[in-house]
């Protein structure tokens, strides 16, 4: 049937590219309710270097003073309030942009958080969080990344995605329509421009799994595009709201390339991000500083830049797993167990550093060596879920296996 | 039993598409023939001289003008051994050295891919650098190291013996600085290397159970010395056993001595922990002689029968199918497990999986990776290569950056992956400029062919036999000739824009389902 809202979509596809209405999916109603970003640290951040006890007597005995954060020196780590007494928990000190957030409440941190299985493995435990389960036989019984499990729940099973990387994340693995782009500052045209998008529209008429990728990829363009260029085609250059500036990093270019996206007000709601370079078994005191500055800075750029539009965004950033208490003879730290994850969301218990702190001593630790989990990560996203996200259904849908623990968050 | 499948499906499988070379000797020996000769390769670099022809623009600048470099630089320099290329790593040489080298490595192996009569070798080494990844464009001390690691490492055992192969790897330069062994000490070891031994090297995260035990004596069959699979204690211990493997890079040795500036393998025993240890249950008698800890390591995981199922698994979804038909993998475990010892236990694997029932119906089931595309596609319209920074610098951009993936991993070997929006969209824009020949990087010969024919139709079926062999569906001719804005049956050839016209539609072909696929 015609109706006058498909009329409507039509007319504004036309209005866009003529030559690709064909690709034109239903206009998306204007974003429901809040967006989802979530915001994934490759290769297993170091959380004891970011976020850590600093007068913890096995925190001091277990690190040499470079690879631990420290009270006092020239850079002394930013002092936290909203933490577990008893204990001088501290930041990074290249990360002041995040405790802004935190001081102002809009961010919350929960230590000792993360998968719970027993893996060290990057790309096990990188599967098994995107897949928001805890053991490879759940797999069997939910489909897909936890976004995508998010999005049907929510009814935006057939509503595009947007990941700022080059390939298909796994968080939204089984999705039906993600838009990849890392970086959205050349545009995002059909090469070879109007006939190409003639050509393909008889080319791809077929259901193999590369036509539907076809297909998907110019109704994504059709989205995207034509809302980053001026009449006469050129790209316009992004700027950020609230006189942010974001640095030309992975971590910068990919939330610059989600706020945009954000603002263009397609019906979005979920983003994804990467950022690697987290994996330090060697040399890792100036490499963990550089990218915990990239990763502040860039937080503090994506929340000045949309400061009007806060009240509706909730961003996680989380790793496969933090690293090993002790270090390594090679000025590094192998793989650990427990890490961090930075919550920032509207109305929730922010300035806080929830879940319960497990301690550092031996018998404390996990298998002895590695900061014990006290938070399943999914309790996180669940309450979550549950309150700034605005979809308390979802979670049982999402994470079917989990009896999910209060975290504090709402 | 002679090998029986449509020749254009071994090709695409066993080799970057057809080229002219294989349907010449496909004719002449028939395709039992060519596996033969595929599985068994000369030593020698086919592609010597064309490699030692190759140049590329290498220009920096310097605060001393004498020191500044503008020149065409051969790439062959690659085929000098790692002490020559060290001195790159001095002090005050500029980047631009030391990544040269990875952009030669991978010039060279684009000119091998479309080029070398060794087909199936240059796939395998394909697959063993993503299998062995080492990532020199975020380290370049890795880039100074891996013309080495990609000709007396990768290239070296890539048909050969899976055993010798590791130690290769183990031993290497650039697998050394990528993973971290040559920093690891004994007392508190680095674990990087030895993590990726099991789960990515050889056993494999499927046998990694350190989610279900955290002794040793727990994994099922341990306390018979056959453990099903690795946890954390085999990886500390591991890594205990490979201190003191590293590599000749001026490290200080001690009393104000250092190691020597080669970038070559050495051993330094005062950094080797000389305990006793405990690997997939088996016992190391303390103080070994040297390297021989980590020689065992080596020895226990490349027999282990988690290894077998894993990289055989893995080379069925690289040739075959991101599904593989499990009767397969099983065939090829077979004769990697019995053929260990011979010095081309890889070949043989390769041969059974080839050889297996469901080889021949794989025809398209996987999309074709960026290389895979450039290389096919250079091959079947008939393009002569000239490297380009502009070709190397859009194949990075298509995803498959050659030598610099960053994981560990490799790059990934799922369709999925590979079909993203972004991914997409880099396809359609590498085949437009291959067919531009936008990058200087070598025309495709078969274009004036193509323009010559007289009707818009008649040109798509001429480029569309030349890159698959077969007429085009009616649908696809009238998809690309009406796309166009041309008309079936008017005249094509008297056209001024004949040739540019030929080059679109080539590309187009090449952008059908058919040609992404193999």
């Amino acid at each position: 049937m015609l109706t006058r809202r498909h009329l409507f979509a039509t007319s504004t596809a036309l209005a866009l590219a003529p030559s690709v209405r064909a690709f034109a999916g239903p206009e998306l109603a204007p974003a429901a309710g809040p967006l989802l970003v979530c915001v994934f640290l490759r290769g297993g951040m170091d959380s004891l270097g970011i976020v850590a006890p600093v007068d913890d007597r096995d925190y001091v005995a277990d690190r040499p003073p470079e690879l631990r954060l420290l009270a006092d020196g020239d850079k002394p780590a930013l002092r936290l309030e909203g933490t577990p007494a008893g204990h001088d928990f501290r930041l990074h000190p290249e990360m002041g942009g995040l405790r802004e957030l935190y001081q102002d409440k809009r961010v919350a941190l929960v230590h000792a958080s993360g998968l719970a299985n027993g893996t060290r493995s990057h790309f096990g435990a990188q599967e098994l969080i995107e897949r928001g389960i805890a053991n490879p036989d759940e797999a069997s019984q939910v489909t897909g990344g936890w976004m995508a499990r998010w999005l049907a729940a929510t009814g935006a099973a057939q509503t595009p995605a947007f990941a700022a990387v080059p390939g298909l994340p796994e968080e939204l693995a089984d999705h039906a329509d993600t838009i990849c782009a890392a970086d959205l500052r050349g545009g995002m045209n059909v090469p070879g421009g109007k006939q190409a998008v003639a050509v393909f529209k008889h080319l791809y008429v077929g259901s193999s799994a590369f036509e539907q990728a076809a297909r998907r990829t110019l109704h994504g363009i059709v989205l995207i595009d034509g809302r980053l260029r001026e009449p006469d085609g050129k790209v316009v250059a992004y700027r950020p709201g609230g006189g942010a500036a974001y640095d030309d990093t992975e971590i910068g270019r990919g939330l610059q390339s989600v706020a945009r996206v954000i603002r263009m007000d397609l019906g979005i709601r979920a983003f994804a991000v990467d950022m690697g370079g987290w994996d330090t078994h060697e040399n890792q005191p100036p490499r963990l500083a550089n990218l915990a500055g990239q990763l502040a800075r860039a937080l503090g750029a994506f929340h000045g830049d949309l400061h009007d539009r806060l009240d509706r965004i909730v961003l996680v950033v989380m790793s496969e797993f933090g690293r090993r208490l002790r270090s390594n003879k090679s000025n590094g730290t192998d793989h650990g167990h427990a890490g961090l994850t930075i919550v920032s969301a509207p109305h929730i218990a922010g300035g806080v550093m929830h879940g319960s702190w497990p301690g550092l001593s031996s018998a404390r630790l996990d298998n002895a060596v590695d900061l014990a989990l006290t938070t399943d990560i999914r309790s996180i996203l669940a309450e979550l879920m549950a309150g700034p996200l605005g979809t308390p259904a979802a979670p049982a849908a999402v994470f079917p296996h989990l009896e999910p623990k209060k975290v504090g968050l709402i | 039993m002679t090998f029986e499948v449509d020749p254009r499906t071994a090709l695409n499988k066993l080799a970057f598409g057809p080229g002219t070379t294989e349907r010449h000797d496909i004719a002449k020996t028939g395709l039992e023939g060519w596996l033969m000769q595929q599985l068994r390769p000369p030593t020698d670099d086919d592609c010597a001289a064309r490699i030692a022809e190759a140049h590329l623009r290498l220009k920096y600048t310097s605060k001393t003008p004498e020191a500044e470099v503008d020149e065409e630089r051969p790439v062959g320099v690659i085929a000098e051994p790692i002490d020559q290329h060290w001195k790159t790593v001095e002090k005050n040489t500029p980047g631009q050295e030391r990544t040269f080298l990875r952009t030669a490595v991978a010039a060279a192996t684009l000119i091998r891919a479309v080029h070398s009569r060794w087909q199936l070798r240059e796939v395998l080494v394909d697959f063993w650098h993503n299998h062995f990844n080492v990532n020199a464009l975020g380290d370049n001390l890795v880039a100074v190291a891996l013309p080495a690691y990609d000709r007396d490492v990768i290239r070296r055992h890539a048909l050969g013996n899976f055993r010798a192969m590791l130690e290769a790897v183990a031993s290497s330069a650039a697998m050394q600085i990528y993973l971290n062994n040559r920093s690891s000490r004994g007392g508190a070891a680095n674990e990087n290397y030895a993590r990726e031994l099991f789960e990515l090297h050889t056993l494999g995260r499927p046998a990694y159970l350190n989610a279900l035990y955290n002794k040793w004596r727990k994994v099922p069959g341990a306390l018979d010395g056959h453990p099903q699979g690795y946890i954390d204690q085999d990886v500390y211990e591991a890594a205990r056993a490979f201190t003191g493997w590293t590599i000749e890079d001026g490290a200080g040795i001690g009393a104000g001595r250092r190691l020597p500036m080669t970038g070559r393998f050495t051993y330094v025993e005062t950094w080797h922990d000389n305990y006793q240890k405990r690997v997939l249950a088996s016992e190391f008698d303390p103080y070994q002689s040297p390297l021989a800890d980590g020689r065992r390591v080596l020895d226990l995981v490349a027999d282990h029968p988690a290894t077998a199922r894993f990289v055989c698994d893995k080379l069925c979804r690289r040739l075959v199918s991101d599904t593989p038909d499990p009767a397969m993998v099983s065939a090829a475990v077979k004769v990697w497990t019995e053929e260990r010892r011979k010095p081309d236990q890889i070949a043989r694997t390769v041969e059974a999986i080839v050889r297996s029932d469901s080889f021949g119906r794989s025809a398209g089931a996987k999309v074709k990776r960026p290389i895979e595309l450039y290389a096919s596609f250079a091959r079947a319209a008939g393009i002569d290569i000239t490297p380009t920074p502009g070709l190397l610098g859009e194949l990075d951009a298509s995803g498959q950056r050659l030598f610099g993936w960053g994981p560990p991993t490799g790059h990934p070997d799922e369709n999925d992956y590979w079909l993203s929006s972004n991914m997409m969209r880099r396809r359609w824009s590498l085949l437009l400029g291959l067919a531009d020949d936008a990058w200087k990087a070598g025309a495709p010969r078969i274009v004036p062919a193509i323009a010559e024919k007289s009707t818009p139709e008649e040109a798509v079926g001429a480029a569309h036999r030349q890159l698959l062999g077969v007429e085009p569906p009616a649908k696809i001719t009238l998809a690309i000739v009406e796309g166009m804005g041309l008309k079936r049956g008017l005249p094509f050839d008297t056209r001024k824009d004949a040739l540019p016209l030929a080059r679109r539609l080539l590309a187009y072909c090449a952008m059908t389902p058919a040609f992404q696929t193999r």
